[in-house]
């Protein structure tokens, strides 16, 4: 089992040796450790097993200390480079776009890491620039990306910063600018700041993207055009992480060491 | 003779009305408000109502800051980075670094015999401005004039660790759910927004007097959060809001007697207090 409990949402996974049994996704909510818990019930649920069927759980996450029942951590780079070898073997540079976070990373076809940059520090790099304008837009977040395809002329943000692009957003709606300009011009905007980021570890295809930013195809679009590269998109982009830590999970039942 | 600074802020605008001497007969600050590229009119026509004056007896008017482009009835623009230079070294002779906390961004200058010699500013990022407060006061449920005040009763120091804005709103919300205080919380965010001004105007070379203005020089909690990041004291103008409009106001004089040595007249030409009408 691998459980990731991230910022905004929280996945799961359950694996039969190497092959996805079956995965839950939740709104993280205040208390990881409850989230942790319900993921991990109705994972069990769904596949009609106890916890005394799971050979071995590993927790991802910024809430991973949460997963109480998990024998270890691992960070959710090294899940996510794990889950991604496991979808595409020849995978050398992924782009994972989560709700608070970017990170780019470069991984060998072990599926071990090699390189990484991370972008934390700042909203307007992260998927949740996305959920802030799809809120002034009142649109809901899976038909942002087919509504941004629509954009003939995505407006340029002048301001790299979520709040001040959140004003400016309101701003551009009460001129009447239409809902899908608004929001090609968020995806472009996002799409640069991953773009710079991807350019720092070097852009080396086949390369992967994943975490929910890839079920934005709006977003995917604009990073392919800016990029200049065909992405590959992994299938359920948000739980490549918790798949990853069931890989580990498996690996470590079969004497790979994991440290701590 | 008469002159007005008109400085529109994204925030705040504010208008000086001065004498020949610099004296202020009358300064206004009022919200700039969505519509604020329509209003410059409507503040204007209440500094002269204070100042007992018609805008025909005004013989200069410079308009400055964000909106400064909005002033039909502005003899002339100019950047609010000068007119904040001119407007301190004018309350503090003394000047040789000049910080301003604006509602949207932040300005460090370094000045030279009252001139602007260098400068740094962030206009990028909601981190380290105004908003900042704005946004962490409307999450907490205080009134922003309010946070210095709540902040002084603070008893412990504590590190807000996020960068952006938003993510220090959410990390504030973790914060009081674990049961830290609403006075340590903001302590620790007046500190956090300190270190991101302190940390621009450290590219600059930082030398006393060093004088603080803005609006956000009004909450004592960051004055005493930028003395203890920067290290130094701080000079603060009774009215910091004013600087900008009182440079500008000064500025204004200074043209008006260099037309006037022309043998041009000033005002230049009739004007109107009419609404900007080049932005719909």
């Amino acid at each position: 089992m691998g459980i990731d409990i991230g910022s905004v949402y929280s996945k799961g996974v359950i694996t039969k040796e190497n092959e996805l049994s079956v995965f839950h996704v939740i709104l993280s909510g205040g208390n990881y450790r409850t989230a942790a818990e319900r993921v991990r019930q109705e994972l069990l649920k769904r596949v009609n097993l106890t916890q005394d069927d799971i050979a071995n759980t590993v927790g991802a996450g910024c809430g991973a200390g949460n997963v109480y029942f998990a024998s270890h951590r691992a960070s959710d780079i090294v899940c996510t480079a794990r889950g991604v070898n496991s979808m595409f073997p020849s995978a050398r540079v992924v782009i994972e776009v989560a709700g608070q976070s970017s990170k780019v990373m470069r991984i060998n076809k072990q599926g071990l890491v090699a390189n990484f940059v991370i972008s934390e520090k700042c909203a307007a790099g992260s998927g949740w620039f996305i959920e802030v304008i799809a809120n002034v837009l009142r649109i809901d977040l899976e038909d942002f990306g087919p509504l941004s395809l629509k954009s003939k002329n995505p407006i340029a943000f002048s301001t790299g910063c979520a709040v001040f692009g959140e004003s400016e957003a309101v701003t551009r709606v009460a001129e009447g600018i239409p809902k899908e300009d608004i929001a090609a011009g968020v995806n472009k905007a996002l799409a640069d700041k991953i773009s710079s980021l991807t350019k720092k570890i070097g852009l080396e295809e086949p390369c992967v993207i994943s975490g929910g930013g890839a079920l934005n195809i709006g977003l995917i679009k604009a990073l392919e055009h800016g990029l200049n590269v065909q992405l590959l998109v992994a299938p359920q982009p948000q739980i490549t992480a918790a798949l990853g830590a069931a890989l580990l999970a498996r690996m470590k039942v079969k004497g790979a060491d994991l440290g701590k | 003779m008469y002159f007005a600074g008109v400085d529109i802020g994204s925030t705040m605008t504010k208008i000086v009305v001065t004498g020949t001497n610099h004296t202020v007969l009358s300064s206004i600050k009022g919200p700039t408000g969505p519509e604020h590229r329509q209003l410059a009119n409507e503040v204007m026509e209440m500094a002269l109502e204070r100042a007992d004056l018609q805008l025909d007896d005004i013989s200069y008017v410079v308009a400055t800051g964000y909106g400064r482009l909005n002033v039909p009835f502005a003899d002339r623009q100019i950047t609010e980075l000068t007119c904040h230079a001119r407007g301190v070294s004018s309350l503090f002779p003394t000047v040789r670094t000049a910080i301003d906390i604006g509602g949207q961004d932040a300005k460090c200058m370094r000045i030279t015999d009252g001139k602007l010699v260098d400068f740094v500013m962030n206009d990028k990022c909601a981190a380290g401005t105004g908003r900042f407060l704005e946004i962490i006061a409307a999450t907490l449920g205080v009134k922003v004039e309010e946070l210095g005040e709540v902040s002084a009763k603070s008893t412990k120091k504590l590190q807000i660790s996020s960068f952006c804005t938003i993510f220090a709103q959410q990390e504030i919300v973790t914060r009081l759910s674990d049961g830290e205080s609403l006075e340590d919380i903001l302590a620790g965010l007046h500190d956090a927004l300190a270190s991101r001004v302190a940390g621009l105007a450290r590219k600059l070379k930082i030398e006393p007097d060093v004088v603080l203005t803005g609006g956000v020089a009004k909450n004592a909690g960051i004055v005493k959060a930028m003395k203890a990041n920067l290290g130094c004291e701080l000079l603060i103008p009774e009215d910091p809001l004013l600087t900008g409009a009182l440079g500008a106001a000064i500025l204004a004089k200074e043209y008006s007697l260099e037309a006037m040595a022309k043998g041009e007249p000033s005002p230049a030409k009739p004007r109107r207090l009419e609404k900007a009408t080049f932005f719909k």
